[in-house]
């Protein structure tokens, strides 16, 4: 997952980003509204963290033209800016959700997962569930009924990649474009290790290959 | 200037009418007096002529009055009209001075001079020459009678000067009143703008006050302008601290920390002290704190939006909503929209399948019923919810915050709040707030 935040608060971005790592996502950072504008439209971002105060054009100012150019990525608004109509702008804006600050960390995460998976036509469940396979995306492993299967960080990201687009061809370069940053270039072969390596722990039916066209999970289907 | 206007108008304006009045009289009497004196003394000339030619010369060629050819009032004694003829030392005296003793020295021409029987007499002498003989010819006649009617016409006119001077005081007076009336609308604006219901004061006014009127408006706008502004800074503020507040409270995540727990919590409450009370304060600087004159507020435009936001934040529950489909109401939409979103908020905490918003008004107030199906709140437990800042229950943070918000507005709005049992089975809060 590819997440683009627009915070002008280095120290705040910094400890954002610091944590969004940790939980497996790729992240790039902008300061300014009119930069957010161009990149957050042109890159393939799953999701998008905005502030609201931003020096350049105001983040509603941004999400409105994101809007209204047909941009339909997640937007979590993460503003200062708390009262109760304040928010209904935002939402009115085309936000998809709107945390206040300060918040918890954890309420973040919570936020930026149910909003992934709701994006992804999985529901209001709290949990991400599919084909017979559960992601624990705290503890960042997989749950196979009874037993649980540790992951590595790069596994886990690929995993929930995979799991949020169940029945969908993936690419090479598609899967690469989500899950680094703009500033990282993966080697040509990581991908292919990384699903080697899943496939060893969850079973080699559960990710197919389709030659010249990418991946397809399929679970764990009986 | 202290004291009264109007007194201060009245008084220098009496003063002034009285005494341009005595000067004026005054003036008046001594012309016609004057005049009057004049006028005898042309008489009194023409009768010393007719009577020089009253002597005659008499048997030893003396000169002596012929008294046959007097006026009748020269005969009868103090008639008031009196000659005394002096023909070389030799005097003749009318027959109507009869004993009165002619004072000595004899007055000059024009005096007044004390008479017989009270009179006061003006009087003309001329020297004549006739053949050798030296002719002086004094004439009296009593002016008593005109200054009798100058004392009348003096009283008279007093009496009609004090009776104008009552009738142009009051006239005065009540001129004063009038036109010291726009001070008083003026006054009764001053109170509509300190109770919020006018912003300005009226400029159609006459124009002596006009420039108070323009300086206390330009003093209100600087006002409100240093309001705008202060206000500006506590929500600037308010809102630059949440930024390192969400910096401290990612902060309090590392994991360097999870070895002093107790160090993270006391930090983290008092992080959470912090953020309520901007919170607080961000709310009162927000609060527009003025009575909005139109109708604002349209409900089923603003609602419908705050209900779905809802929706998304307790997704679990249902939102019910009843209200006239045409309601619109004379509020600021943050303020209502704030207070909406706190109560339906918390109610949402709550509730376990279901919340209710109900509005409804009649020609005075605002009624908001909310209720949901939760727990609802013990009596007892109430009143200290109502206790600003007070929290229900530490673990639903934002619950005493939410309600204490709620106060704040409700108290700025001059409404009453109430906590009873839901029908539901939960809370239910009652709000009442006056729409004029």
């Amino acid at each position: 997952m590819r997440l683009l935040l627009v915070e002008d608060s280095i120290a705040l971005a910094d400890e954002l980003a610091a944590s969004l790592k940790r939980q497996g996502y790729a992240l790039d950072w902008l300061a300014d509204g009119r930069d957010a504008l161009v990149q957050g439209a042109t890159e393939p971002y799953d999701l998008i963290i905005l502030d609201l105060g931003l020096p350049g054009l105001s983040g509603l100012d941004v999400l409105r033209q994101w809007r209204a150019d047909g941009l339909t990525t997640p937007v979590l608004i993460l503003t200062a800016r708390t009262s109760w109509s304040e928010r209904i702008d935002g939402l009115k804006a085309g936000a998809d959700d709107y945390l206040g600050k300060p918040f918890h960390p954890e309420e973040l995460q919570l936020r930026i997962q149910a909003l992934l998976r709701r994006s992804h036509g999985q529901g209001n469940t709290n949990q991400l569930q599919v084909k017979g396979l559960i992601l624990d995306e705290n503890r960042q492993c997989a749950v196979l009924g009874e037993c649980t299967v540790e992951l590595t960080a790069a596994e886990f990201a690929l995993l929930r990649y995979f799991m949020l687009h169940p029945g969908q061809i993936l690419s090479k370069g598609r899967l690469q474009e989500h899950l680094y940053d703009g500033e990282t270039e993966p080697d040509s072969n990581v991908v292919e290790v990384h699903v080697s390596h899943l496939r060893r722990k969850l079973g080699r039916d559960c990710i197919e290959t389709r030659r010249g066209q990418g991946y397809l999970f399929c679970g764990r289907t009986p | 200037m202290t004291g009264s206007i109007a007194r201060f108008l009245l008084l220098r304006l009496v003063l002034m009418l009285v005494v341009a009045g005595l000067v004026l009289s005054q003036l008046g009497i001594y012309w016609l007096d004057h005049s009057l004196r004049q006028y005898n003394r042309e008489q009194l000339q023409q009768q010393s002529q007719s009577l020089l030619f009253s002597l005659i010369r008499d048997e030893n060629n003396e000169l002596v009055v012929n008294e046959r050819h007097h006026d009748a009032q020269f005969l009868q004694p103090f008639s008031g009209h009196y000659f005394i003829i002096a023909v070389d030392g030799e005097e003749f005296r009318s027959r109507s001075l009869w004993d009165f003793v002619w004072p000595d020295p004899p007055p000059a021409t024009g005096e007044l001079f004390a008479g017989p029987n009270r009179q006061q007499l003006l009087i003309y002498r001329t020297r004549y020459q006739m053949d050798n003989s030296q002719i002086e010819v004094t004439v009296a006649e009593d002016y008593q009678p005109v200054l009798e009617r100058f004392y009348r016409l003096r009283n008279h006119g007093l009496v009609g000067g004090l009776l104008t001077l009552v009738l142009i005081g009051l006239w005065q007076w009540r001129l004063i009143v009038r036109a010291l009336r726009p001070l008083e609308q003026t006054r009764q604006q001053l109170l509509e703008l300190e109770r919020g219901e006018r912003r300005r004061l009226d400029e159609s006014v006459a124009d002596e006050l006009l420039p108070l009127v323009r300086q206390s408006n330009q003093l209100l706008s600087h006002i409100e302008e240093q309001l705008k502004r202060s206000r500006n800074a506590a929500g600037n503020l308010g809102h630059a601290l949440k930024t390192p507040l969400a910096i401290l409270t990612t902060l309090l995540e590392r994991p360097e920390l999870t070895t002093a727990p107790e160090l993270k919590r006391a930090l983290k409450q008092q992080l959470q002290l912090i953020e309520q009370r901007i919170g607080r304060e961000l709310n009162r600087a927000r609060m527009a704190g003025e009575q909005a004159a139109s109708l604002k507020f349209v409900c089923s435009e603003e609602i419908p939006a705050l209900l779905e936001l809802m929706q998304q934040i307790h997704p679990q529950l249902a939102f019910h909503y009843h209200a006239d489909a045409q309601l619109r109401l004379p509020f600021d939409r943050d303020d209502l929209l704030e207070l909406l979103g706190n109560l339906l908020d918390n109610a949402g905490k709550w509730a376990t399948t279901q919340v209710q918003l109900e509005l409804h008004t009649d020609a005075r107030h605002l009624y908001i019923h909310i209720q949901d199906d939760g727990p609802g709140i013990a009596p007892a437990q109430r009143q200290l919810l109502m206790q600003r800042g007070q929290r229900a229950d530490e673990h639903s943070p934002g619950h005493g915050l939410g309600l204490a918000i709620v106060q704040d507005i409700v108290h700025a709005l001059h409404g009453q709040l109430e906590l009873r049992d839901s029908e539901l089975g939960g809370l239910q809060v009652d709000l009442r707030l006056p729409l004029a």
